[in-house]
């Protein structure tokens, strides 16, 4: 291991290219999701979309894209993670976090 | 100040129930009309996630295995729980929510969460920290209260009994 990591423990053994390419896999699986759910076009969806405000989201298909998440990446999605939640990038962010630290 | 409590002890019975109404409404009115308030907190007490055994979830709705038994059987029946055997010990039984059951209770907590967000929204933030201290005070003093009422039966005699037995006394020394 070396020294010269930028402080955060969990991400001791990544490297930027990994956590990238790692970010990218999960914005693909979220753009497959936000495809099937909100019926539409995957080259809509860009990274900085919010997602109260510009998707189409109702609270019912919010939750079932949670449930996804929660299903998809083994993960847990509370509501209090989730108000700190404003972009599609925040959401991408909080899937990697979340899992790449060992539940419970 | 006598205005005062009658003003209170009557806003304390009305917020109770309009909780209690709003929230059958919220249910009645939703995705999930299927569901009774009852259901939707078994629901709750389940959790979304790990799967939880009879006598756990029983004993945080303060319920018998057995009442819940019955309920489990009809959110089966209506696709919100499933039932499985444990993996390593295939006497235990766990239940837990399917999609559908995830979704009802997740939004129906929501619910919770907006109504509560609204009552704290007026305010600062050391106001909404001083209403939440009172409430959580207000919280303890009715727990206190309830409490006093766990598993003792009425001892005292009802007012009719009471009555009666004066009646009879002054009859016998009449």
């Amino acid at each position: 291991m070396t020294m010269d990591d930028n402080g955060d423990p969990r991400e001791r053994n990544f490297s930027a290219e990994d956590v990238m390419k790692k970010k990218d896999q999960i914005f693909e699986d979220i753009l497959k999701l936000l495809v099937a759910e909100l019926n539409v076009s995957p080259t809509d969806i860009t990274a900085d979309l919010t997602i109260r405000d510009d998707l189409d989201f109702d609270s019912l298909q919010l939750y079932e894209f949670v449930i996804d998440l929660e299903e998809a990446y083994d993960i847990r999605l509370p509501d209090d993670l989730l108000d700190n939640v404003r972009t599609i990038a925040d959401v991408v962010d909080l899937v990697y976090d979340l899992s790449i630290d060992p539940k419970d | 100040m006598r205005d005062e409590e009658l003003e209170l002890a009557d806003r304390l019975v009305r917020i109770f129930e309009n909780v209690l109404f709003t929230e059958e409404k919220s249910i009645q009115k939703g995705y999930f009309s299927d569901l009774s308030i009852a259901e939707m907190h078994t629901l709750d007490a389940i959790g979304p996630y790990e799967a939880r055994t009879m006598t756990e979830t029983a004993s945080s709705l303060g319920i018998t295995t057995g009442t819940l038994t019955v309920s489990i059987d009809r959110l089966v029946k209506k696709g919100y729980v499933v039932r499985n055997r444990d993996e390593k010990d295939r006497r235990i039984v766990r239940i837990s929510l399917t999609r559908e059951g995830k979704l009802a209770s997740r939004m129906h907590g929501k619910y919770h969460k907006v109504l509560a967000r609204h009552i704290l929204e007026p305010y600062t933030k050391e106001e909404q920290a001083l209403l939440m201290s009172m409430v959580e005070e207000l919280d303890k003093y009715l727990e206190s209260q309830a409490s006093r009422y766990n598993g003792s039966e009425s001892v005292r005699k009802t007012a009719k009994e009471v009555a009666a037995k004066t009646r009879r006394r002054e009859n016998d020394d009449g």
